[in-house]
């Protein structure tokens, strides 16, 4: 495909693709050290990515055991457009964690979270990038 | 024998978006990347060149996980696990071609680099999970 590109600092039109409501995929190990992908909405905010899930999902479990998350950014209007970062867990946290997935939400939908399920715990985390790799960035 | 599609996974398929694959690299670390992908007879088919690294982290494994995303559509998916069953270079410049005209709409590919081979990876659906639930 296009251009490649890596390192460990985000250049501007990495940062600008970033800036888009684009879906992210997040991978991550489970613990037999099988890999798992799940789809999830993310801002990159003060230098970190943000990601925000449900204390009884898989994905958050895999990342709070295993303390790293690759995610890729796509952007959807061209495919040979897309940022990888390749990120260490530096915070996981549920308080303020309903704020910030209402706040994502109004960034992907322009609406409001849904209500959350009677167990329904959210939590978020705060991710350091320590690679990055793309392509047309 | 791979594992039989259903027509609406079949469709979906057939909408232009990369597959998104998650490969080990030697030192266990996960390997996330897009890559342009054809769905035909059976077979998911993913082109790349010999001197990049995902096709030798592939090729070392001998399976993959895949996610087809509709990158508009987060409820949208279908996560393939898949098995390598062929490697070939022969076929894999034409076949690059094609995968580009799906893409880009341009029947020659654009980027190829000076004094690359190409390798077309055939890869067999073992597990197919879609967003939708079964039955459909």
């Amino acid at each position: 495909m296009g251009s490649r590109a890596i390192g460990a600092a985000l250049s501007p039109p990495a940062q600008a693709l970033l800036a888009q409501p684009f879906l992210a995929v997040i991978g991550t190990r489970r613990a037999d050290g099988s890999v798992q992908m799940n789809p999830a909405w993310f801002e990159y905010r003060d230098g970190y990515v943000w990601v925000n899930s449900h204390t009884r999902r898989s994905w958050p479990k895999n990342v709070l055991r295993d303390k790293a998350i690759s995610l890729l950014v796509l952007d959807r209007d061209d495919p040979d457009r897309w940022v990888r970062i390749d990120g260490r867990l530096v915070e996981a946290s549920t308080v303020g964690a309903e704020e910030h997935i209402d706040r994502l939400s109004r960034l992907y939908t322009g609406n409001p979270f849904r209500a959350l399920e009677p167990d329904e715990q959210r939590i978020m985390f705060k991710i350091e990038p320590v690679r990055i790799a793309g392509e047309n960035i | 024998m791979p594992e039989q599609l259903t027509d609406k996974m079949k469709a979906f398929l057939n909408e232009v978006f990369p597959a998104v694959i998650a490969l080990k690299r030697p030192n266990g670390s996960i390997q996330v990347i897009p890559v342009w992908f054809e769905y035909r007879d059976g077979y998911f088919w993913l082109n790349s060149a010999t001197s990049r690294r995902w096709p030798q982290h592939l090729q070392k494994a001998g399976e993959v996980e895949m996610l087809l995303l509709d990158p508009k559509d987060m409820f949208r998916w279908l996560k393939v696990r898949g098995r390598l069953v062929e490697t070939t270079t022969k076929g894999a410049a034409e076949h690059i071609d094609r995968l580009s005209l799906r893409y880009t709409g341009n029947p020659k590919y654009q980027s190829s680099q000076p004094g690359e081979q190409r390798i077309t990876l055939k890869v067999e659906p073992v597990r197919v999970s879609p967003s939708w639930g079964s039955g459909e």
